[in-house]
């Protein structure tokens, strides 16, 4: 008996202890304080303990999804290969011709689809993240950017499926890529960064005015068609401001480049399209703590 | 701020917009203003803004369990809202101490979808637990909530105090240094409101602070230290739970428009039987449920004490009068006036009339109106009760119904010492030694 008191002794006093090594918080009308931490500070420690929460959020996501389907994962490539279809038979009966592309015009725009679905499927779901949450984001107090974050999940598992057609019409036309597309994912960072910054911005917005959804959808219907993805990119002036102009481009051209010939053509473009990514996503965050608790009131 | 402080409350302010469309464009203006760090605008008042919460001050220490009790619209979400800081003061300071854990909005992060098991993890997680915690916790959470044998199944098919009894649990176990809880024990059943009662001792014996928001002013006076007592956005009495009580009934007494305009001497007196319009005195019930055929009709109700000082909190064992307006729209025989008294789970506890007291009214002219005045000591034991009117007669050995109005109003009855069922047996007890 004697051996046990001294187990259940410090129990007792673990649990006393988590007492006074508790933080302290202060709410003033601009803003949160933290065991004297405030901004950037906060926000970085808050985004370092999430991790797991994220995490958490994504595998729900994930297999919440496709729990009550039929075709189930099959929904993630169905609509891609459609549209896919639809362009190819324009391409090949020359009603719609997209010029030459450097890789079969099938191949070429089956890429290119699945990554603008992949930044699209990012954007809108980061956008309606917060609204879909209801109570969760109005009446828990936690990390919010976190729903945000974890709404990517999804559109990137989404992503790695459509890869298998993908890699099917590759083989099928007997492409190997070179050994450098295992740098692809270095290549899409800087894409979802931009969605998520974005996101950060679209999905507040989209808590107190729902136009914004609707709006989205919309944008990113008409910036797939301003984008080069079913057609290569222009090489006229003035057609070449697409290239320049629309952030998406340059990271699209990279990935696409890295495929056909196993290196960038534009580095300095890529490189500046990252910056702005960065940039993007840390306003967009920062922005997002510095409205969060105001816009949820609102929601 | 000493450390034995767990929440510190200073100079609170809270303001809403009363219209839509304004809110939307203030919002956007504040956040604007709160992106560029522009000096806030948040001081004063801009049009259609009301302050929900101003100017209030308090402090509430460790181990402590404070009761916030007020009608609706005193702003006692509101201030647990600013407490939990899911939304900001625009005035005033509020400063914690510890982890905060809410049982506001129970089982805010299951997901229909997913199991208990699974929804017991996610929303852990988004409390603030760690794995380990959440591991070693999980059994304890199963088991206060009762569901070992629902855990692997969607929480969709759960039934609501299934659901909500997951959501506390799962809450009580974040291990909140200062626990906010708001009305979330109206749901489930008596035994499990023991239950989580018997967790809050539990609570406040580690030195853990509670902050209770609750219509029910027995759970106050039978749980709080101390009790805060709001009305529209102040706070008008920060004492012992049986000062906050007192001090509640009187303020209902308050009629609705001039502010401050407490209910004098000689207006309890014309109360008792006549002038006065009752209106605003009272807290009804707008869902009641009214029919009959009018041809007399109740056209208010309300219970006083002997005084005439309207009372919707009575205190057990003390005399009080129901009084019942009724009007007679035709030249008839006096209406029979009557009333129950339903607990919440819809009861009828207790009930009588003036045809059953033998009470003799004569015949009444067209728009002749009187007042029923029922006296009696309330033996109920503290809980809410409805009370129902009715009146009607027996016409051709069938009872008509003028007016039977249905749930009228609700009050509570709170009491000192507890007591086992629905009423006060009222025992003196003696004893004396056998040998």
């Amino acid at each position: 008996m004697d051996s046990v008191a001294p187990v259940q002794e410090s129990a007792v006093q673990s649990s006393i202890s988590s007492i006074p090594e508790a933080t302290e918080t202060i709410y003033t009308p601009t803003g949160v304080r933290r065991n004297g931490m405030t901004g950037w500070r906060i926000m970085v420690n808050d985004l370092v303990e999430s991790r797991r929460l994220i995490w958490l959020l994504i595998l729900r996501d994930i297999s919440v999804r496709y729990r009550q389907s039929i075709l189930g994962y099959a929904w993630a490539v169905i609509p891609q290969i459609a549209t896919v279809g639809v362009f190819a038979f324009l391409h090949a009966s020359r009603v719609l011709p997209m010029g030459q592309t450097r890789l079969p015009y099938v191949a070429y725009a089956l890429w290119g689809i699945s990554v603008w679905q992949l930044f699209a499927g990012c954007l809108s779901a980061c956008t309606t993240s917060l609204a879909s949450s209801g109570s969760l984001v109005t009446k828990i107090n936690f990390p919010r950017e976190s729903l945000v974050i974890a709404a990517i999940g999804q559109p990137i598992f989404d992503f790695l499926i459509r890869l298998l057609p993908v890699a099917a019409v590759f083989a099928w036309y007997g492409l190997t890529p070179s050994w450098n597309v295992i740098f692809l994912p270095l290549l899409l960072f800087p894409l979802i960064f931009l969605a998520l910054g974005l996101g950060f911005v679209l999905s507040i917005a989209n808590l107190a005015i729902k136009d914004v959804g609707n709006a989205l959808g919309t944008a990113l219907t008409i910036g797939m068609f301003i984008t080069p993805v079913l057609y290569p990119a222009p090489v006229r002036w003035p057609f070449t401001l697409i290239n320049i102009l629309n952030p998406v481009s340059p990271l699209l051209t990279a990935t696409q480049d890295l495929i056909a010939v196993g290196g960038l053509t534009r580095p300095e473009m890529f490189a500046l399209s990252c910056l702005i990514s960065m940039v993007v996503f840390f306003v967009g965050l920062r922005t997002f703590r510095v409205t969060i608790l105001r816009a949820a009131a609102y929601a | 701020m000493t450390s034995d402080v767990a929440i510190q409350v200073q100079g609170l302010g809270k303001k809403y917009c009363r219209s839509l469309r304004r809110t939307l464009a203030y919002g956007v203006r504040d956040v604007a203003r709160d992106v560029f760090g522009m000096t806030p605008a948040w001081s004063e008042l801009r049009r259609d803004e009301f302050w929900a919460l101003t100017d209030v001050s308090f402090e509430v220490k460790r181990g402590e369990c404070l009761g916030l009790v007020g009608p609706n619209g005193a702003g006692k979400s509101t201030l647990l809202k600013l407490l939990n800081g899911v939304t900001l003061p625009d005035k005033g300071m509020i400063r914690t101490h510890g982890r905060v854990g809410a049982l506001i909005e129970l089982g805010a992060g299951f997901h229909p979808m997913l199991t208990g098991r699974e929804n017991i993890y996610l929303s852990s997680a988004i409390l603030g637990l760690g794995k380990e915690e959440i591991t070693d916790k999980f059994d304890a959470i199963v088991e206060f909530a009762g569901l070992e044998d629902f855990i692997d199944s969607p929480v969709k098919y759960y039934s609501s105090g299934m659901y909500v009894r997951l959501g506390f649990a799962v809450a009580v176990h974040s291990a909140p240094d200062i626990l906010l809880v708001d009305e979330a024990l109206a749901v489930g059943d008596v035994l499990f409101q023991a239950k989580c009662f018997a967790k809050f001792k539990e609570f406040k014996e580690r030195g853990a602070t509670i902050v209770f928001v609750t219509h029910s002013l027995d759970l106050v006076t039978s749980h709080c230290d101390r009790a805060l007592l709001l009305g529209r956005g102040r706070v008008l009495c920060d004492q012992s739970p049986k000062a906050v009580v007192d001090e509640y009934n009187r303020s209902i007494a308050t009629r609705s428009e001039g502010d401050q305009h407490r209910l004098g001497e000689g207006v309890a007196e014309k109360a008792l039987f006549k002038e006065i319009e009752w209106s605003g005195l009272f807290r009804t019930n707008p869902t009641e449920d009214r029919y009959g055929g009018r041809k007399a009709e109740i056209l208010e109700a309300g219970i006083f004490d002997v005084d005439g000082v309207p009372a919707q909190v009575l205190e057990r064992n003390h005399e009080y009068v129901i009084k019942v307006k009724v009007r007679h729209n035709e030249s008839m025989p006096a209406a029979i006036v009557a009333f129950t008294i339903k607990d919440a789970d819809g009861r009828v506890l207790c009930g009588t009339n003036t045809l059953y007291q033998n009470v003799n009214m004569g015949r009444m002219q067209k728009e002749e109106t009187i007042v029923v005045a029922f006296r009696q000591t309330t033996r109920l034991n503290p809980g809410e009760y409805l009370l129902s009117l009715g009146c009607g007669a027996l016409e051709n050995g069938d009872y008509s119904v003028y007016d039977r109005r249905f749930d009228y109003m609700t009050f509570q009855i709170v009491g000192d010492s507890p007591r086992v069922g629905l009423f006060d047996p009222e025992c003196t007890v003696r004893w004396e030694r056998m040998n």
